[in-house]
């Protein structure tokens, strides 16, 4: 449902340096630099597959999703989205996708989202029928119905959030990107947009973009992940060989049979969790052999196993790596 | 655009107008009265010093009564608020809500600029029937239905030239960020030239002839000197064939503008 080839996004940015004297010569002449945003990033996403863009801040996860909408005009590349340009903005094409920001409000703000769904109706031109029934069910599922009449501005985080989602959904879209959805939200309302996400991808079964910086939703909601750095393409695949691919170490679990008894370690293990009867380590992997040798020599009593990096972590380090 | 889907966003941005209510009234008592009490107190000066019963051949009561419409006319020409609200769109990344909308955006904001004019039209009323008992006016009112009737006309056809007419420089936006100085000088000109501050009779002759084809006469002064009967019916046809050349005009303009300005939009904000 969504390809893309070979996407490169260009921007000219203004400079200036800090002082007066800088800003009275940007009044004449200004110097401008070329950033590359995004830079030949090629991938697809399937009907009813979630798809996880993740990369640090400035990664080019937004641009490309911008890209995707229609929002901006790429510098090279193609893009097919359900057989559209984006770029070209025809009417069917925006009927058929949703685009749903966590840090930009898309309803009216001093009306109450009741109004913004009707309006919403009409846009899109849903029948009645259909669009009550998609909204009961939608209004139940984020247990928002008593919010509905109450202005925009007067709501918390949370509940605007899931009118957002609401009424960004309401058309039953082919298409959904979300752009960190999650953001600034509670731990309740994450989980119910969580589970809202997944009822409506079983539901509708559209191809869906996800942008978060919480790997929760990442882990609870795609299986397939696109990794960018600075722009680039360094992943895409199944969420669990992130690991695989990327993980420098191991973590090995010291299980001991008296607790509080820790001997004199080589000060280069790093030692992650101490839970009293149980430690943590986490080492190189091509160390890991010689360090549960050297564990099992200095801790009498223990059981020893060896596990992965979680794949936060893993994802943590390979942005750090990157700067 | 569907006109039931143009009609649904008038409605929307007429129930908005009328959310804040402490605003509403501050901006119709203090604006109306602010205005009207410095016109009246210069027009007073100037005719008692001038010793002369007319002045561009308007006597007082007359140049109150032109001030008293003026004032009102032109809040239903311009719009509250709604000057910058493209420009602001462009600048702040509001725009992408409505690129997503399978809609045209300029269409949907000319909705949402019409819907914006309800605060406008109460006012219009309010001070329509208050105006008389606060200032004198001429004993022989030229104001008839068919006046008013023709004047209503004439004003919708106002108010889409007056956003056509700042469109193409809200659409500057696009390049300048901020474009707030032109639209400060759009104003200031279209309401000098489009006889807001000044009755254009006290304009020489030869920029009267000029000001004909241009814009800005039709905005204030053309609906006012309608609504008072001093518009015959062929300047009238042809005061309406002139704004309609402009719109159409200002509408291509803005149109190369907005497809050009589209390509460097980057959705700031999001």
């Amino acid at each position: 449902m969504i390809h893309v080839q070979n996407l490169r996004k260009e921007f000219t940015v203004h400079q200036k340096p800090p002082g007066l004297l800088a800003s009275m010569k940007s009044l004449f002449v200004r110097d401008t630099i070329t950033k590359v945003a995004v830079k030949d990033v090629s991938f697809h996403v399937d009907k009813g597959e979630i798809l996880g863009l993740i990369g640090a801040n400035g990664a080019g996860k937004t641009t490309i999703v911008k890209m995707l909408s229609g929002i901006i005009h790429p510098t090279s590349g193609s893009i097919d989205v359900l057989g559209f340009n984006p770029w070209q903005r025809q009417h069917n094409f925006c009927k058929q996708i949703a685009l749903i920001m966590g840090q930009k409000a898309q309803l009216w703000w001093d009306l109450p989202a009741a109004d913004g769904f009707l309006l919403l109706r009409e846009i899109y031109q849903v029948p009645p029928k259909e669009h009550q029934e998609m909204l009961d069910f939608m209004l139940d599922m984020l247990d928002v119905r008593d919010e509905v009449n109450i202005q925009i501005r007067r709501l918390s985080l949370g509940e605007r959030m899931k009118m957002e989602l609401i009424a960004a959904l309401l058309h039953k879209p082919q298409v959904v990107y979300l752009d960190e959805p999650t953001i600034g939200l509670d731990l309740s309302a994450q989980r119910a947009i969580r589970k809202f996400i997944l009822e409506y991808r079983d539901t509708v079964q559209p191809a869906m973009i996800l942008t978060s910086h919480y790997m929760e939703d990442i882990e609870r909601l795609c299986k397939r992940v696109v990794i960018l750095l600075n722009g680039q393409f360094v992943y895409d695949g199944p969420l669990q060989d992130v690991v695989k691919q990327f993980s420098t170490h191991k973590i090995i679990t010291v299980k001991m049979h008296t607790p509080g008894n820790i001997p004199q370690l080589d000060p280069k293990i790093e030692l992650l969790e101490d839970n009293g009867d149980e430690l943590k380590f986490k080492v190189k992997t091509e160390e890991v052999g010689a360090v549960s040798q050297h564990l099992l020599a200095n801790i009498c009593g223990a059981d020893l196993s060896v596990g992965e990096v979680n794949t936060a972590d893993v994802i943590e380090t390979i942005f750090s790596d990157s700067i | 655009m569907i006109p039931r889907l143009f009609f649904k966003i008038v409605n929307l941005e007429l129930r908005k107008g009328m959310s804040y209510r402490v605003d509403f009234w501050v901006n119709a008592i203090v604006s109306f009265f602010a205005a009207m009490g410095v016109m009246y107190f210069l027009w007073d000066s100037i005719f008692t010093a001038s010793a002369q019963g007319r002045i561009g051949g308007y006597t007082l009561e007359e140049m109150i009564l032109y001030y008293v419409l003026v004032i009102l006319i032109a809040k239903l020409v311009r719009g509250p608020n709604q000057m910058v609200g493209i420009a602001d769109d462009i600048y702040k990344g509001s725009l992408t809500k409505y690129q997503l909308f399978p809609t045209p955006y300029l269409v949907f904001k000319y909705a949402e600029h019409l819907g914006s004019l309800l605060p406008a039209i109460i006012q219009l009323v309010i001070f329509g029937i208050l105006s008389p008992l606060i200032f004198k006016f001429p004993d022989a009112m030229t104001i008839t239905p068919i006046t008013i009737l023709t004047c209503i006309n004439v004003v919708m056809l106002a108010n889409l030239l007056f956003f056509a007419l700042s469109l193409p420089l809200q659409l500057v936006a696009f390049w300048a960020d901020n474009v707030w100085s032109l639209i400060v000088m759009n104003h200031f000109i279209s309401g000098l030239l489009g006889g807001a501050m000044l009755p254009l009779e006290l304009f020489p002759d030869w920029a009267v002839s000029l000001l004909a084809y241009t814009p800005f006469a039709y905005l204030y002064h053309f609906p006012v000197r309608i609504l008072t009967g001093h518009i015959g019916h062929q300047q009238l046809w042809m005061g309406i064939g002139v704004m309609s050349c402009w719109i159409l005009l200002l509408a291509a303009c803005s149109w190369l503008i907005w497809k050009a300005g589209n390509k460097r939009y980057t959705g700031v904000g999001i």
